[in-house]
């Protein structure tokens, strides 16, 4: 899988958990651009995201997404 | 040595001039001089126990970094945790644990042979004891590399203007600091010196004076009336406030003349509208230690519970922040509760967010005003428990406040009148930094007149009317 394929996936989950559904993700796009997006979405969103690809993410990787671009990097190397 | 005494008032500047003579690369021996010898000044004995947690914390985190598995780096990790954590728990929490204890069998009539114990809490041990665990775990987790030079490592630990109350900082942003070479920038020692006098108006102007009344009720509680109690109640939040977040200012304002940038550790708390917004511009530098290495893992493992996972999270948090604060019941008690409010707001989040939305509610100023009235109340009620010496009397100031009576409260008219020009100055610039940032400047403003004038003004207010002679933190118990 390459980063075009998981992106429609990805943006519904982000619209689903941040209530959203015009919201549009991209690669630079962090906490501070989403409206919602706090250390308690945040969980919520990881958890989310793991269900959608079916993967199991660690600590280490969750201290490493600094934006969207980090998490779909991280998605596609546990895919 | 504390800020608010004159000696510091000698050695600070002194030192400065010292720091900036002393060629580039042998700065950070100047800094861990002056930090050891500032520390000494209050307590030698204290001075060994910081020696002991930065050696542990330097051989372990190097050790981490040449362990070949993950899982021998966490085992040394936990270790050193546990070794610098000893310490803490003896001064902090063994004598309280023991005459509890003590205290429980003798009602039981039974005797314990052991005698009562009183130990000084070393100052400042809760701050650097978090700061050398964060850095451990930093270095665990590979996020950055064990620092070779031992004097760079005390230096972090014992830095002068951090050690004695925070903010608690990190390896990542401290550690190169001191490693690299740092210029002489006047514009930065000019911002570090308003920085400093602001925080003194914070602390002898507002702080100090609010504390007369605080302290004259909280001292006789069964002496003084509800409405009393609520008024000193409410005061305790803008006394803490002033406090803290003055001493914190001097400690930035003090970093930064040397050229050292620390991170915000208040913003604007009375102006936030949520409990959870008051804890990100509360106390920052130990809710976000906290965020970090607390509540993420917690909530990242209990992840698949969903909500009630992030729940339990956040009350364990802040049981640990209460802990953190007090070994009594009545900081378990406070961090319950502020645990409490937050799982409130977070089962409630989605629909509340809904309901603001659909109502335009958090664009409307009456709603913001009430928002920021009851999270500051909310904040004030459970900071009886944060104030009272014990149990008891924090039990008895809710009776009276509840007794349903309105009285006349306690008056003292010098002190009150006092306390309401300092802490309305400070409102009024709090509002304009909060909601007009780049309008009706003082400190920043490019006429030199009026810059000068509200230097003038400002210093005028701590020496007429400031209080001196306390030399004192409310967080230095902590």
């Amino acid at each position: 899988m390459d980063e075009k394929s998981i992106m429609p996936e990805l943006e519904q989950v982000f619209r689903k958990v941040f209530n959203n559904e015009s919201l549009i993700i991209s690669r630079e796009m962090s906490a501070n651009d989403v409206d919602g997006w706090n250390s308690l979405n945040h969980m919520i969103l990881v958890s989310e995201v793991e269900k959608a690809f079916s993967i199991r993410l660690k600590l280490k990787d969750l201290n490493k997404m600094h934006n969207v671009g980090d998490m779909i990097d991280i998605i596609l190397s546990k895919l | 040595m504390v800020f608010t005494s004159l000696n510091f008032l000698l050695f600070f500047p002194l030192l400065a001039i010292v720091y900036y003579i002393t060629p580039g690369k042998f700065r950070w021996i100047t800094l861990l001089v002056a930090s050891y010898f500032f520390y000494i000044n209050i307590k030698p004995a204290f001075a060994l126990l910081v020696s002991g947690v930065t050696l542990s914390t330097y051989i372990f985190t190097r050790l981490i970094d040449k362990a070949g598995t993950e899982s021998g780096k966490k085992t040394l990790m936990v270790i050193n945790i546990v070794l610098i954590l000893l310490p803490l728990f003896f001064f902090k929490y063994f004598a309280v644990i023991n005459n509890g204890i003590l205290s429980l069998l003798d009602s039981y009539k039974v005797r314990w042979p052991l005698p009562e114990i009183k130990l000084l809490l070393p100052v400042g041990i809760s701050f650097y004891t978090f700061m050398a665990i964060g850095y451990t775990v930093d270095v665990s987790n590979e996020e950055i590399k064990s620092e070779k030079n031992i004097g760079i490592v005390a230096l972090f630990l014992s830095f002068f203007p951090l050690i004695l109350s925070g903010p608690i900082e990190r390896a990542n942003n401290m550690l190169p600091q001191f490693k690299k070479q740092i210029n002489i920038d006047f514009a930065l020692i000019t911002q570090g010196v308003k920085l400093m006098l602001w925080g003194y108006f914070m602390k002898l102007v507002v702080a100090d004076r609010i504390g007369i009344y605080v302290d004259a009720v909280y001292g006789n509680i069964g002496q003084h009336n509800g409405t009393s109690l609520v008024l000193a109640s409410m005061l305790y939040s803008i006394q803490l406030y002033a406090d803290f977040g003055g001493y914190s200012l001097i400690a930035i304002g003090t970093a930064k003349i040397l050229g050292i940038d620390v991170m915000q550790n208040f913003k604007r708390p009375f102006f936030a509208t949520s409990m959870s917004e008051f804890w990100r511009r509360w106390h920052i530098s130990l809710i976000s230690w906290l965020t970090d290495y607390v509540y993420t893992p917690l909530s990242f493992t209990f992840r698949r519970f969903n909500i009630w996972g992030i729940v339990f999270a956040i009350m364990i948090t802040f049981l640990i922040s209460g802990i953190w604060h007090g070994a009594g019941l009545t900081f378990i008690i406070w961090g319950l509760i502020q645990g409490s409010f937050l799982s409130i707001e977070a089962l409630t989040n989605k629909r509340r967010t809904l309901f603001q939305t659909k109502h335009n509610l958090n664009k409307r100023i009456w709603y913001i005003v009430l928002s920021c009235i009851v999270t500051f109340v909310l904040f004030s009620a459970s900071m009886v428990f944060g104030r009272a010496k014990d149990l008891n009397d924090a039990l008895m100031v809710y009776s009276k406040i509840f007794s349903g009576i309105i009285h006349i409260p306690y008056r003292d008219g010098y002190t009150m009148l006092y306390s309401f020009i300092g802490f309305t100055i400070l409102m009024l610039k709090e509002f304009r930094d909060e909601y007009y940032p780049d309008h009706f400047l003082l400190f920043e403003n490019k006429n030199v007149i009026i810059r000068w004038l509200s230097y003038y003004a400002v210093i005028f207010m701590i020496l007429y009317f400031g209080v001196f002679g306390q030399e004192k933190f409310i967080y230095f118990q902590y």
